[in-house]
């Protein structure tokens, strides 16, 4: 780091333990991910190649969620691919901050989550955007990858994984990842529109379509944004 | 999971990072609009895996202290506490109520 630059004291860096924090948290997300898919019935090497190639526990939970509920492997599928435009979106804020330079824009593109996205667009110039999102992701992906691997190990041995509460843990890991756009008014009105739909959806329509109709919530939120005039926001 | 699930999943994860960066973010940034709906897809999507994650069971629709733990959690969300303790309370509320109840 040889940077003259001054940092303002509004671009936060990583301290010591944000980096410990970060990894422990996707540690935990790791365990529990590949615990859960092998309870559902996935070999062990195949969740933990699943893991690693994928990318996105997400998606891979939007799959258990249909799958789990008597839906296609497409509609899982589908419902996968929905929930991965998260991912794309990100990108979206993040690559233009980056240095100039294609290839470690596209590795930084593939590596694109909501914590290192976040802390990197708060930065003030690229080179700076550049190191923190790096830092960010090496804590992520500490983490990740022991957990994957400590959870496929575990995920034989631990059985009903429900005594232990943790197929309550990744809905609220997801709330807490959508927790910052929920804040705002439209963000709130879609996640709640979305959450609705699906609600309604789940008795009637095959597994999987209320994952993917929740979408319409958008509309829901755009349409209640035109009407009302947007100073709201939540706490 | 499939090996198709794999499979597709991961090009549909993968090309969509790619996709957003490169061909999509250009796209959008004259479309105020769009970037807004867009920016909005995740809390509309994501909430209806919530809530498919904590009513339904093998199929069915099972309502129990998954519920109370997710709202527990959602309190400390609102209250901007760490994922970690988020993520904490949920599985300790649940697994409390099931062994108290």
């Amino acid at each position: 780091m040889t940077s003259t630059t001054k940092q303002p004291a509004s671009s936060p860096r990583l301290s010591l333990i944000d980096f410990v924090t970060m990894a422990v948290t996707f540690f935990a997300l790791g365990v529990t991910l590949q615990v859960l898919l092998i309870e559902a019935g996935t070999s062990s090497t195949r969740a933990f190649v699943a893991s690693v190639v994928i990318f996105s526990a997400t998606s891979e939970f939007a799959y258990l969620a249909v799958r789990n509920g008597g839906g296609s492997d497409w509609a899982a599928i589908v419902a996968g691919w929905v929930v991965a435009t998260r991912f794309g979106i990100l990108a979206v804020s993040l690559v233009p901050r980056l240095p100039k330079g294609l290839p470690l824009r596209v590795l930084a593109a593939l590596n694109a989550f909501d914590p290192n996205v976040a802390m990197a667009v708060q930065q003030e110039n690229p080179k700076a955007v550049e190191r923190e999102f790096w830092r960010t992701t090496s804590a992520m992906m500490i983490g990740w990858f022991l957990g994957i691997a400590v959870g496929t190990l575990l995920g034989n041995v631990i059985g009903d994984t429900s005594r232990i509460g943790l197929d309550a843990v990744f809905p609220a890991a997801l709330l807490a990842i959508i927790g910052n756009i929920l804040r705002s008014r439209d963000g709130f009105v879609a996640g709640v529109a979305g959450g609705l739909i699906c609600l309604g959806l789940l008795p009637i329509a095959p597994a999987g379509l209320p994952i993917i109709l929740s979408v319409f919530g958008v509309g829901v939120a755009l349409l209640v944004g035109r009407l009302v005039p947007s100073q709201t926001r939540l706490p | 999971m499939t090996i198709l699930a794999v499979v597709m999943l991961t090009i549909g994860v993968w090309s969509q990072r790619l996709l957003g960066a490169f061909v999509v973010g250009p796209l959008l940034e004259r479309r105020p609009t769009l970037t807004r709906a867009a920016g909005l897809i995740p809390a509309a999507v994501v909430m209806a895996v919530i809530v498919s994650l904590t009513i339904t069971r093998g199929g069915d629709l099972v309502f129990d202290e998954r519920i109370v733990g997710l709202v527990a959690a959602a309190f400390f969300v609102w209250r901007k506490a760490p994922f970690i303790v988020v993520v904490a309370v949920a599985a300790v509320t649940t697994s409390l109520l099931r062994v108290l109840l």
